[in-house]
């Protein structure tokens, strides 16, 4: 019992920690028709920018509140100058965006060397239930996933903004007719998508550590991620995410890590060719 | 065919059109390029001539590095079919490199095979094998499948691999298979030095002349219409998606070829080698030199491998950033590649057909 308890919680949190990486990802695919292949190295700056303020001797939780804002203004500017050029050629944008993200990666990998950097948990212990344990860090990230999801969801469907972006994505040409600037939604959204990702970095420094190539083991299943819910919609990609982030934490537990690993890709690509619109088809929130 | 050479030429290449308009000698509309001297033979000429040359002017530990710039060439060449001709990215080319030589480094410590005839068929069938059945499965079906779903399928395929070479014990996980034995010919061994470069080198020229006669074929222009515009040359009753199925599986047998050279030629195989590091490298050679021809492939190769080797001694840790950017700078700024300061348009998209004189005429009075 306690044991099952365990597995579920550990298999929960790594769908949250997907969920959370995924959630960037699928704002600029779904919102913009953008791949974006530097999003890895977004997570990575968020992970670095809070070593940095740990380095520095500043509280860990500055460094978590001010690395989405850091990164989502890279974003913005990154997005003005270089993606912008990029919307109309998908495959093209796939390549600028790698060839970014490679300068990127290079530069923290030139800052911080090969090394493997921990940071510590800022709350740290663990929540006991009875005679189980589980890692308050990983409870808090959870917490904090649902509330994100929640606020996008919100942001996405409540607001004027979310209203405008949405306008766009459906008709670019109809919501400029209709006086939304959508360069400055474009670029609001890729900012808003690299500060999640910026987010999810500072908040999984702690149980991943940071070394260069930490943003680019998630990327490949964060794309997997996006394409099996279904690129277009907001709940699509987190509906993915859950269900790679769930099956590559509950696979493991079944059968040998190996087969696992490379059968959550297999099964994924079957799927993603047979229904090619993904869990949840369809536009908007 | 003439219909779809003249929708081709008409997109790519009006002037050429009006050339052949005049009904001219059929010299002239083979060579439509008559305006200017042509370009393309004169570079592939003096590459293939430094080539040659490499080995006598290089140091022993040069001459080496330069039989592993050409057999990259060689992947460097399967990966531009791909994408500079057909369209097709392939984020996962080190899929068949790789697999090829993890097939060929089985064969030399399982079995002990290393006779060159027949590891490097061996290799080039692995290849293909690979590409055929990710090929097939990935572009053939009832829905032509999506450009992003074809490259993130591949990117997928390639990482999946990485992440089962890295975990298999039987495949030396990790550390891949150290000391492969050398190549041999019957009591021959091929290692590293001037023989093994002029053996790499002559199944360079020989797959880059086939690759030629094949863009340049009736089959090259479907390609290269299929790049251009796909849904024009479905619309005309070609099979798109087995086209694009047949020049893949082509691909992947020619990385598969140089990932068995590859794998002798260093004597180990690593799981990097299958993974997304070397498939974007692939990605790298040929943007830099010039998607959609040949030459611009091997010439990216050897001036992306050559200046990272140039600069690694002093500038290790900053390189890949100025790769990076440079990488961007391409993208923005010379999307078909750094031959094409030298190579203009017209000759890039080139003639295509033997038969072309018997066309001409026909060309004309098509609707």
């Amino acid at each position: 019992m306690a044991n099952a308890f365990v597995a579920a919680f550990e298999i929960l949190s790594f769908g949250a920690i997907i969920v959370l990486i995924v959630l960037g990802l699928g704002i600029i695919a779904s919102m913009m028709g953008i791949f974006n292949f530097a999003q890895g190295e977004f997570v990575l700056l968020g992970a670095y920018i809070t070593y940095l303020a740990y380095a520095k001797g500043l509280p860990i939780w500055a460094g978590m509140v001010a690395a989405p804002f850091v990164v989502g203004a890279l974003g913005f500017v990154l997005e003005a100058l270089i993606i912008r050029r990029f919307y109309a050629a998908p495959i093209v944008a796939m390549l600028g965006t790698y060839a970014l993200g490679l300068i990127i990666r290079e530069a923290v990998r030139g800052l911080i060397g090969g090394f493997y950097l921990t940071v510590p948990e800022p709350i740290g212990g663990s929540i006991d239930i009875g005679a189980m344990h589980i890692s308050a860090w990983r409870f808090t990230i959870i917490v904090i996933t649902l509330l994100v999801m929640g606020l996008c969801y919100l942001l996405l469907s409540r607001t004027s903004f979310g209203l405008r972006v949405r306008a766009t994505l459906e008709n670019p040409s109809l919501a400029r007719a209709s006086g939304i600037s959508t360069p400055l939604i474009y670029g609001a959204t890729f900012a808003f998508g690299a500060a999640l990702a910026g987010l999810a970095g500072a908040l999984i420094v702690p149980v991943f550590s940071l070394f260069a190539d930490l943003g680019l083991r998630f990327l490949i299943q964060g794309f997997v991620a996006v394409m099996v819910g279904g690129v277009g919609s907001f709940i699509g990609p987190v509906a993915g995410a859950g269900v790679i982030g769930t099956l590559s934490a509950a696979l493991p537990w079944v059968m040998a890590p190996v087969v696992a690993d490379v059968l959550v890709f297999v099964l994924a690509i079957v799927f993603i060719k047979f229904r090619p619109q993904g869990l949840i088809a369809g536009k908007g929130v | 065919m003439s219909v779809v050479r003249e929708a081709i030429v008409a997109d790519a290449d009006d002037e050429a059109d009006g050339a052949m308009a005049e009904g001219a000698a059929a010299e002239r509309a083979n060579d439509r390029a008559k305006a200017g001297p042509k370009i393309l033979p004169i570079v592939e000429g003096l590459v293939l001539l430094a080539a040659l040359l490499a080995p006598l002017v290089l140091q022993d530990y040069l001459t080496v590095f330069a039989t592993r710039v050409i057999i990259l060439a060689l992947f460097a060449l399967s990966f531009d079919l791909v994408w500079g001709y057909a369209g097709i990215m392939s984020f996962g080319q080190a899929l068949f490199f790789g697999s090829a030589g993890y097939g060929v480094a089985l064969l030399a410590r399982d079995l002990n095979v290393t006779n060159i005839f027949l590891v490097l068929p061996a290799g080039t069938l692995i290849g293909l094998t690979f590409a055929l059945l990710l090929g097939g499965f990935l572009l053939l079906g009832r829905h032509p499948s999506s450009v992003i779903f074809v490259s993130l399928g591949t990117l997928t395929g390639s990482y999946a691999a990485d992440r089962l070479a890295r975990g298999w014990y039987y495949l030396g996980g990790q550390n891949g298979i150290p000391s492969i034995a050398p190549m041999s010919l019957g009591s021959y061994d091929f290692t590293e030095g001037p023989a093994f470069y002029y053996l790499v080198l002559g199944i360079l020229v020989v797959v880059y002349l086939l690759c030629r006669f094949l863009v340049r074929s009736q089959f090259g222009l479907a390609l290269a219409g299929l790049r251009e515009n796909e849904q024009r040359i479905a619309f005309f009753g070609y099979k798109a998606q087995h086209l694009k199925a047949i020049i893949f599986t082509i691909g992947g047998a020619v990385a598969g070829l140089a990932g068995s050279l590859y794998a002798f030629h260093e004597g180990f195989v690593w799981p990097n080698m299958v993974g997304v590091v070397v498939s974007t490298q692939v990605v790298l050679y040929v943007l830099f030199g010039g998607s959609g021809t040949l030459i611009g492939a091997v010439i990216g190769a050897v001036i992306v491998e050559g200046v990272s080797f140039w600069l690694s001694d002093n500038y290790r840790d900053i390189w890949p950033i100025i790769l990076g950017l440079l990488l961007l700078l391409v993208i923005l700024f010379r999307p078909l590649g750094l031959i094409s300061f030298v190579l203009g348009e017209r000759e890039r998209v080139g003639s295509f057909g033997a038969k072309i004189k018997e066309n001409v005429k026909e060309t004309r009075n098509a609707p």
